[in-house]
């Protein structure tokens, strides 16, 4: 009897070892391979921020969304960075994707003007209190294409 | 004549005012917390917007908390929950300050300069006078700041039972760093 409980005890232990190290050790997967939830045209999504950016955020963040549209800049104030904008000429509303650490290799080979397909985790926008302009984050982004 | 000269003032003044104010939306902000017993609480946020205003010497920068990326799903999860960060009800860190001790810097001319920044930090809506020194380094027009300081997480109301049992740092370290145009 005591060498059932004492199996049974082991094995729970051995059980909550091995979920806490699978959650400990979890990481987020390459968001290339991630399926996209929405696939947007640039200058349409800003402008849903502009219009709406409490329904846009519902919509959006935490989300994994493709971003077709142009490089209005880049950002590079480090070597491990390179963050990639782009913005509604209008208005000057953008949204900025900061690159997953094995994709800013590819970010560094784009120029401003190039048309590109991004894809990334949306972690909303609404209006700058610095720059007074509507910004969207992105963050572990990749080239779609 | 007149007119031309004028126009010329203006326009030279303008410019001239624009330039006091740099400028980024790519500034960094680490946020770590990791302890002794556990190196996951700990992230980046690489699209900070940040300013620094060179005549009056005030100093900004604002994070969207969501964009905080860490390494562990769970723990990011736990940093934007209800019991920690709150970030769907609280999206933004702000801090608005002011270069102490200003005319120690000379923004026309290159070289490293150590300054003092007070001013205050808002998270979660609660607002905490923060002070701590900065380095400025000035290039050809362009600032590299860097500025390292410690917050005390039940300032903002942030309690729970990780950080009680030693496995949040209860005052997490904060790096901002930007390079301002």
């Amino acid at each position: 009897m005591l060498k059932r409980i004492l199996l049974g005890g082991l094995a729970l232990v051995l059980v909550g070892a091995g979920i806490y190290w699978y959650i400990a050790t979890d990481t987020f997967s390459d968001t290339k391979d991630r399926k996209p939830a929405f696939t947007v045209e640039v200058i349409d999504f800003i402008r849903e921020f502009q219009q709406n950016d409490s329904l846009a955020n519902l919509k959006y963040r935490e989300k994994i969304i493709t971003v077709n549209g142009m490089v209005s800049d880049l950002e590079s104030p480090d070597t491990a960075t390179v963050n990639v904008k782009m913005t509604d000429t209008t208005s000057g509303n953008f949204a900025i994707f900061a690159f997953q650490d094995q994709h800013v290799e590819e970010a560094k080979s784009l120029k401003i003007g190039d048309k590109v397909s991004i894809k990334g985790s949306c972690s909303g926008g609404s209006l700058d209190g610095i720059l007074e302009v509507i910004k969207i984050d992105f963050k572990r982004s990749a080239l779609n294409k | 004549m007149k007119k031309t000269i004028l126009f010329l003032s203006f326009v030279t003044l303008t410019g001239s005012l624009f330039a006091q104010k740099k400028t980024t939306t790519s500034a960094t902000v680490n946020f770590d917390a990791s302890t002794a017993i556990d190196a996951l609480p700990k992230a980046e946020n690489k699209t900070v917007t940040a300013a620094v205003d060179t005549k009056g010497g005030t100093v900004a920068f604002e994070a969207t908390v969501k964009n905080f990326a860490f390494s562990n799903p769970m723990i990011q999860d736990h940093f934007n929950g209800d019991k920690w960060l709150n970030s769907d009800a609280f999206p933004k860190f702000t801090f608005k300050g002011k270069i102490a001790d200003l005319s120690k810097v000379n923004f026309a001319k290159d070289g490293s300069y150590t300054v003092q920044v007070t001013g205050d930090l808002t998270i979660k809506d609660v607002t905490k006078p923060v002070s701590t020194e900065a380095t400025i380094v000035v290039t050809g027009g362009t600032l590299s700041t860097t500025a390292a300081f410690s917050i005390k997480l039940a300032d903002y109301g942030i309690t729970g039972v990780p950080i009680d049992a030693g496995k949040v740092a209860k005052e997490p370290k904060i790096t901002v760093s930007a390079e301002l145009k």
